[in-house]
């Protein structure tokens, strides 16, 4: 026995190993997606002038609305779980997965650190440092259209298809976008895996800016968020829902089957504000702060210990992802809706032009630079 | 006449055009009011209803919950003409009649109850009061209550005189009015 | 025959027509106040002047008879302004207390106030007459002198057709007002006419009084069951009660009620309205107590032993129903519809000498199903040879005596607690003729059919279903699925 786990040594940590971070990371995110949803509010609410959710007590204690989330995932658990009488009852209860899980399974690719040294051995932090990591990113977002399309196609309900095409039409278009602006990102690192960009963008340029995608990348930046956003279904892209117009995918969905979509959405969010943070802002990386500490480009150093140079890395990426978070909810409120023949002419005529001549601006520079 | 108002359809310039300026002028507001709000709230508009309660203009246009007058002798100015149930578009107001055996002006609400759940608070019961013995100035703005029950105002809820009255008005109540002269309780 | 032109238009009257009616066939209206077609022409009110050529001042279009050549104008500036100041006239006295009066909706002051005067009242309420408002006068009625307009349609109508002139105009020019006659009381058997002719509020109903706004009443056409006289009414209703009932003048029968008719609407809401099933004093729900009866009809042994007696209290249906259920379910020979009694007008105007409103009708039955006499019936039952009898409630009394004497189990139907004989076995409840349709044959042969105004109580049928039921749970199919189905073979000639 004790052989075989010593055979298997590396393969058993590996596995743990993986099990830990998945659950910690998951974890987080759930929690930070659950607050997203009171924040949502509480931001709108502030840009507004008003308060916003505050009513939700534990025994008397408010905590300013902290347990809106709480009230809210308990009504939604005690809601009827309605399915309308026509409905593909399969396709219907699978949507709501098929919305929420690539969106989950994204985050695998995603390194929220560099590296932690635990008992001796090297404990990366990301849970799977996938070589195209890129393209998965690409590949599970794609898959996401399913949630919205077999969600209205599934209800069986005309306003519910009509939401479901809006949505499939617009995700598909953006889909092309957020492609392309990544490849510059290829071309510039040499290396579709997340984890090799981040560290790419540790180096310095002249020695003192911090070689981060906005910097090399600041054009594919603006692409990336505008059609981050319009893959999210986020206001000022949010002709899918159209809560105004009440068509919306999941018109007919109700109870825990809604909350699926919501929470999807509000993943998305995270989803949207790591990977932009990730692919232009260094991830996790701090300015000036090396595997030994700080040193800063005027000659000056500062010696820090392992853990904190990990811990600092680590909020770095959790502070930059919570700045993203906060802006994606301030766009949303800020913006007015498109049309949706604004939007496709946006994606088509606006983005997709820019995208391809940015790769190409990319390509002349980095030729002229004798980078290739 | 429909009042005219020209708006000035001029066409963008390349700056409004490619969004980006616009909607960084557009998210620096926001954020302003949000980081304002958030470190300094004073300025945020909410009222804290029903807890924090405004005053409420001094409107003869305003309605607010009904009130039922009162005569002299304590009895409910209402005479029972049922004008405001049949002018009632929602239905709420629930009358009975009875009559009194002294009193000249007869008739009297032995029941009168208006279902606040109901009512829309189109004031025109009190239009509709021929006797001015039903009124919606009492300042109060019906909220909203846990039970049915709770928004069934009943006679004895509604029965409430403001200062400077009883009024007198009203061609029945002239009965009435002289039935407590006679009784030298007016 | 006289021919004249009224508005234009000709028509051609029998002599002695007036120019109010004359107008009323031509579909032209004329505002009145005094004049009723069944009273005498009394002109006083002034409300129907119109213009005559060639005559030197309007006259009353009630008391002028029709004349070859005449032409009359009702819409000239000259007859408008007359009613405009007759109005005015008629309301200077006038309370205008309509929130505390019952007549207001169906009051002629306020419908010909805003059809042709809408003319501000030049007096005050300090210069107004004032006169004793709220006077109990007789068992049924209330009389408020103030708002009397003095049209005497209540003193002629004492006067002519009840004949007892109970009611006078005392004093004299603006003093005058109507009052009781010495030494009477208003209790004629006919006084809530009086209300019902009463143009203005001056008379209320003391029954219906304040019960209920007239606007909020809806009508149900339908017959009056108080007698053999089968009176057409109306009864009006709101939510499922009936608050009053008003006549239906017509040609064949009447034009006033009796004040016994009106309250006949009382019993069908009353406290001891049966809506379940009665064994002895112990009330049961119909099911159980229907089963219980026709158990006991099935173990009289044999169909000779069970009687069924029909009751000109019941509609023409549910006496069929009951003949059916004697002939094809029970299969006796022992069910009697024969119940003639002396029919015609007691009193010279409406209440009939039989008080039973279809002993027409059950003889129809009779003549469609047959049976035996009810000398006979009794008889048999005092033979003893009869242990189980079944009928309506009311109609046990045909047979009180022999009923003290021979003792049979007594299955009776009943609406009402109070009518249950107190000889009854077991009671079922059954639908009153203001729930459900039934058919009567009146005293001079018409045939009349009532309509629901409201609606019976949950679980409270018509008594051709009950029968139907009672008929099932003995094993026989009546086939009874409409009250139509129950008339089969009835001719009402």
């Amino acid at each position: 026995m004790m052989e075989l786990i010593e055979a298997n040594k590396d393969m058993l940590l590996f596995t743990a190993a993986a099990g830990v971070k998945v659950l910690a990371f998951l974890g987080a995110i759930m929690g930070f997606a659950g607050l997203l949803t009171l924040a949502e509010r509480k931001v709108s609410a502030l840009m507004q002038d008003r308060i916003g959710p505050n009513r939700a007590s534990v025994l008397g204690f408010t905590l300013n609305g902290l347990f809106h989330p709480l009230a809210d995932a308990i009504k939604m658990i005690f809601k009827e779980d309605f399915v309308p009488a026509r409905a593909e009852k399969l396709l219907f209860t699978l949507a709501p997965m098929f919305a929420l899980v690539p969106v989950l399974a994204l985050f695998a690719v995603i390194p929220f650190g560099d590296y932690v040294m635990v008992f001796g051995y090297q404990l990366d932090l990301q849970i799977a440092d996938v070589p195209l990591g890129i393209f998965f990113v690409l590949a599970l977002s794609g898959l996401a259209i399913y949630g919205v399309f077999l969600a209205g196609w599934a209800s069986k309900n005309n306003f519910a298809l009509l939401g479901a095409m809006r949505g499939a039409a617009q995700m598909v278009s953006y889909e092309v976008v957020l492609g392309l602006t990544m490849v510059g990102l290829l071309m510039i690192y040499g290396s579709g895996s997340l984890q090799d960009m981040v560290r790419a963008q540790g180096k310095l340029l002249f020695d003192f800016i911090p070689a981060w995608g906005i910097v090399l990348q600041p054009f594919a930046f603006v692409l990336f968020l505008t059609a981050a956003i319009a893959e999210n279904k986020r206001t000022p892209f949010d002709l899918v829902e159209g809560e105004s117009e009440i068509i919306g995918y999941f018109m007919e969905y109700s109870s825990m089957r809604f909350a699926a979509f919501m929470f999807a959405e509000f993943v998305e969010i995270i989803l949207v504000a790591m990977l932009a943070s990730t692919l232009f802002f260094g991830g996790w990386q701090v300015p000036y702060l090396y595997d030994t500490g700080f040193i800063f480009p005027g000659g000056g150093a500062l010696e820090l210990d392992h853990y904190l140079v990990a811990a600092l890395q680590v909020g770095s990426i959790i502070a930059k992802t919570i700045f993203f978070s906060w802006f994606l909810l301030v766009v949303r409120w800020t913006l007015p809706r498109f049309r949706f023949d604004q939007l496709m002419s946006l994606c088509w005529k606006g983005l997709l032009p820019l995208a391809l001549l940015n790769i190409l601006v990319t390509g002349a520079a980095m030729l002229l630079l004798g980078k290739i | 006449m429909i009042s005219v108002k020209k708006v000035d359809n001029r066409t963008l310039n390349f700056l409004e055009r490619i969004y980006i300026w616009e909607i960084a002028r557009g998210i620096a507001v926001t954020s302003r009011h949000f980081f304002i709000n958030l470190f300094n709230p004073k300025k945020i508009m909410t009222v804290q209803y029903p807890e924090e309660k405004l005053a409420l203009p001094a409107s003869a246009l305003l309605r607010t919950r009904h009130r039922l007058k009162v005569r002299a002798d304590g009895s409910p100015k209402c005479v029972a003409c049922f004008m405001c149930q049949t002018a009632c578009p929602a239905f709420c107001i629930k009358i009975e009649s009875a009559e009194y055996p002294d009193n000249s002006v007869e008739k009297y609400p032995a029941v009168f109850d208006i279902d606040l759940s109901r009512c829309v608070m189109c004031g025109m019961c009190v239009e509709a009061c021929p006797e001015d013995a039903i009124s919606m100035d009492t300042g109060e703005i019906p909220g909203a209550a846990v039970t049915r029950s709770a928004l069934l105002l009943t006679k004895e809820d509604l029965l409430r005189n403001l200062p400077g009255e009883p009024s007198v008005l009203g061609a029945a109540n002239a009965l009435a009015n002289e039935y407590l002269r006679s009784r030298g309780e007016e | 025959m006289p021919k004249l032109t009224i508005d234009g238009k000709t028509i051609e009257v029998a002599k002695g027509t007036t120019l109010l009616e004359a107008a009323q066939q031509l579909g032209v209206y004329i505002p009145r106040y005094c004049y009723h077609p069944r009273l005498s022409v009394s002109g006083n009110c002034r409300m129907c002047l119109v213009e005559v050529e060639k005559a030197p001042k309007l006259v009353t279009a009630c008391s002028t008879e029709a004349a070859e050549g005449m032409t009359v104008r009702t819409d000239s500036e000259k007859v408008k302004a007359a009613r405009k100041d007759v109005l005015e006239f008629l309301l200077i006295n006038h309370p205008l207390d309509c929130p505390i009066c019952d007549q207001a909706g169906e009051c002629g002051l306020q419908d010909y106030y805003m059809e042709y005067s809408l003319k501000k009242s030049r007096f005050s309420r300090e210069d107004k007459v004032r006169r004793g408002k709220r006077r109990p006068l007789g068992p049924n009625l209330v009389l408020d002198n103030e708002r009397c307009i003095l049209c005497t349609r209540c003193v002629r109508f004492c006067a002519e057709v009840t004949k007892t002139s109970e009611l006078e105009v005392m004093e004299r020019a603006d003093h005058s007002f109507i009052d009781l006659k010495e030494g009477k009381a208003l209790d004629n058997g006919y006084t809530l006419n009086i209300a019902d002719i009463c143009p203005v509020g001056a008379w209320t109903s003391r029954d219906f009084r304040f019960k209920q706004r007239v606007w909020f009443l809806k009508k149900t056409p339908t017959v009056c069951l108080g007698c053999a006289t089968g009176c057409q009414i109306e009864a009006h209703h709101n939510d499922n009660t009936i608050y009053r009932i008003m006549p239906r003048p017509n040609a064949e029968t009447n034009t006033w009620l009796c004040d016994q008719g009106r309250m006949t609407y009382k019993a069908v809401q009353a406290g001891d309205r049966l809506s379940k099933g009665v064994i002895r004093n112990g009330v049961i729900d119909l099911e159980p107590a229907l089963r219980e009866a026709a158990t006991r009809i099935d173990a009289a042994h044999s169909a000779a032993a069970v009687a069924v007696l029909g009751s000109p209290w019941l509609s023409v249906e549910d006496n069929a129903a009951l003949a059916r259920l004697a002939k094809d379910a029970i299969k006796t020979e022992s069910f009697c519809f024969d119940l003639a009694a002396e029919q015609g007008i007691k009193d010279g105007i409406l209440i009939n000498k039989d008080a039973a409103p279809n002993t027409a009708g059950v003889a129809l039955v009779k003549a469609a199903h047959g049976g035996i006499s009810l000398g006979e019936l009794a008889s048999r039952l005092a033979s003893g040879k009869i242990k189980v009898l079944v009928t309506e409630a009311r109609a046990a009394a045909f047979l009180k005596p022999v009923l003290a004497s021979a003792k049979p189990l007594l299955i009776v139907f009943a609406t009402n607690r109070a009518q249950i004989p107190p000889e009854a076995y077991a009671t079922l409840a059954y639908a009153s003729y203001f729930e459900t349709p039934g058919t009567f044959v009146n005293y001079q042969g018409l045939r009349r059919t009532t309509e629901p105004a409201v609606n019976a109580r949950e679980g409270v049928k018509p008594l051709w279903t009950l029968v139907s039921k009672l008929a099932a749970y003995s094993g026989a199919s009546l086939k009874l699925d409409s009250p139509e189905d129950a008339l089969k073979g009835i001719d009402f000639k």
